[in-house]
């Protein structure tokens, strides 16, 4: 349970940065690289999968 | 015409229209190919519609956990360039055995193959231990495009050495075997392939060198501003690394992602100082490609399975390689060309599409060396990171020695041709010869 609650902070770390690098990325291929990232991310997040 | 093939033309052609004509990045391209492929099998073939969006999500899922350890190995990697780790660790080396320069030489190779073994990306080590290496043996006077071909070599060897190999962790996963009992065989391949390139390539440059030559590109005083603390980082992982194996009954197994992590942590408090929010943001900015393309291999792979297209490759391999007298023959060809060459679409790709069929021909051959035939096999796969136009490991190494990458994949053909025929020869003598492994 706790080992799941630290790798539940380590995604939302993980995400965190991934959309900040999302919005500011100026390349719009990276940002579409970065929204791929994002999907299962926060799937995982949400406990969906 | 198999409807199979059908499938698996539109999609590969879909991913090389992308990728070559409209220069979309390898991750859009497999994504794309994977659309094509679900809606020509939902319309034309009688798949399941309603389904497809579901399996396009799920596909990248297989890859989750292999995106939280390259993604945090990055974070580690970045805080300890920035901690002056991997400075202090190449000083120490140069101003230890630049007389001995076979044992300088490798060692620095082993400095360039670090982070791609740590983090299982040759982007990570060209991008840190590479950036860092290259200029020594720049100022040794060894020639800018051997010197690309040894950064590049050393990180497409990283990739493929233990403790991460993510193309052996696809084919593993893809014949439901653990990822256990790889370290051996990987070792052995990778740091004999390793040696072999180094010395081949660099060892007549450095018979004769100064050390005031090559002051320039070191720093002396990292070492002794902080002292021995200054390697915590790499120690405190491999101790949290090795012991949860050692004793897995006294310290739980928490799992890489949170081992670098605490490594990464404790390189803020041993070295230089450095903001480590922006070291995050920095290493994720470098990593996100990488971790996108993942996302579309899984995509890719996951409706070639589908379809069928991925078991029809399977059956086409297994015919091939029944055919009598030369059968096996054609199916080592076939394994040394195709997995480095389907490189230039993704290595990763490559392991999962054509490394899965070709071990599970491989076992029905020689049944009792399955674990050293997926780390060979693995390691030809990661040769495909040299190949054109997607050899990410080549061109950011170009990149770094601001050469042509046409210039620097020349001098990386024979070490890649060694690595090839080395793992085909550990494959072949699997049961046998390389048992020990």
């Amino acid at each position: 349970m706790v080992v799941t609650i630290i790798y539940l902070a380590i995604i939302v770390f993980l995400l965190f940065f991934i959309i900040w690098n999302m919005f500011t990325e100026k390349d719009i291929m990276l940002q579409i690289d970065a929204a791929l990232v994002i999907i299962p991310l926060v799937l995982r997040l949400l406990l969906i999968k | 015409m198999d409807q199979e093939l059908i499938i698996l033309l539109v999609m590969l052609g879909t991913f090389l229209l992308a990728n070559f004509l409209l220069h979309l990045p390898v991750s859009l391209g497999m994504a794309l190919g994977a659309i094509m492929g679900a809606l020509v099998f939902g319309l034309f073939f009688g798949g399941d519609i309603s389904e497809l969006g579901r399996h396009l999500f799920e596909g990248p899922f297989a890859y989750l956990d292999t995106v939280l350890i390259i993604a945090t190995a990055m974070v580690f990697m970045t805080a300890i360039s920035k901690s002056g780790t991997m400075a202090a660790l190449n000083n120490v080396i140069v101003t230890r055995f630049y007389k001995v320069p076979v044992i300088m030489l490798i060692l620095l190779m082993i400095i360039v193959m670090f982070p791609g073994m740590i983090t299982g990306s040759s982007t990570a080590g060209v991008l840190s231990a590479g950036a860092i290496v290259a200029p020594i043996l720049i100022l040794m006077g060894v020639p800018k495009e051997k010197t690309g071909a040894v950064i590049a070599i050393g990180a497409i060897l990283g990739m493929a050495a233990p403790p991460v190999n993510v193309p052996a962790l696809l084919i593993a996963g893809g014949v439901d075997m653990p990822y256990s009992g790889f370290e051996a065989p990987l070792f052995f391949i990778t740091l004999i392939c390793g040696i072999i390139a180094v010395l081949m390539i660099c060892l007549r440059y450095c018979r004769h060198i100064r050390i005031e030559d090559l002051s320039s590109g070191l720093d002396p005083e990292i070492s002794r501003r902080h002292g021995f603390k200054i390697y915590l980082p790499i120690i405190v992982l491999a101790v949290l690394l090795i012991a949860c194996r050692v004793f897995p009954n006294a310290l739980p197994n928490i799992g890489m992602p949170l081992t670098f992590l605490i490594a990464a942590a404790v390189a803020c408090f041993t070295g230089e100082k450095f903001n480590f929010i922006n070291a995050t943001k920095e290493s994720l900015r470098t990593t996100v490609p990488v971790l996108g393309k993942l996302m579309g291999v899984g995509m890719f792979i996951q409706i070639l399975t589908l379809t069928g297209a991925r078991g029809w490759i399977v059956g086409s391999c297994i015919e091939m390689s029944a055919i009598e007298g030369i059968g096996m023959v054609l199916l080592f060809i076939a394994i040394a060309v195709a997995c480095p060459a389907f490189g230039a679409v993704s290595s990763y790709g490559s392991a999962s599409v054509l490394g899965v069929p070709f071990l599970l021909i491989l076992i029905d051959h020689f049944p009792n060396g399955q674990v050293v035939m997926a780390a060979a096999l693995s390691c030809i796969v990661c040769v495909g990171d040299l190949m054109p136009p997607t050899a990410l490991a080549g061109n950011y190494a170009a990149a770094l020695v601001e050469e042509k990458y046409s210039k620097v994949l020349r001098h990386c053909a024979v070490p890649a041709l060694i690595t090839i025929v080395l793992s085909l020869i550990v494959i072949i003598f699997s049961e046998t010869v390389f048992s020990f492994l």
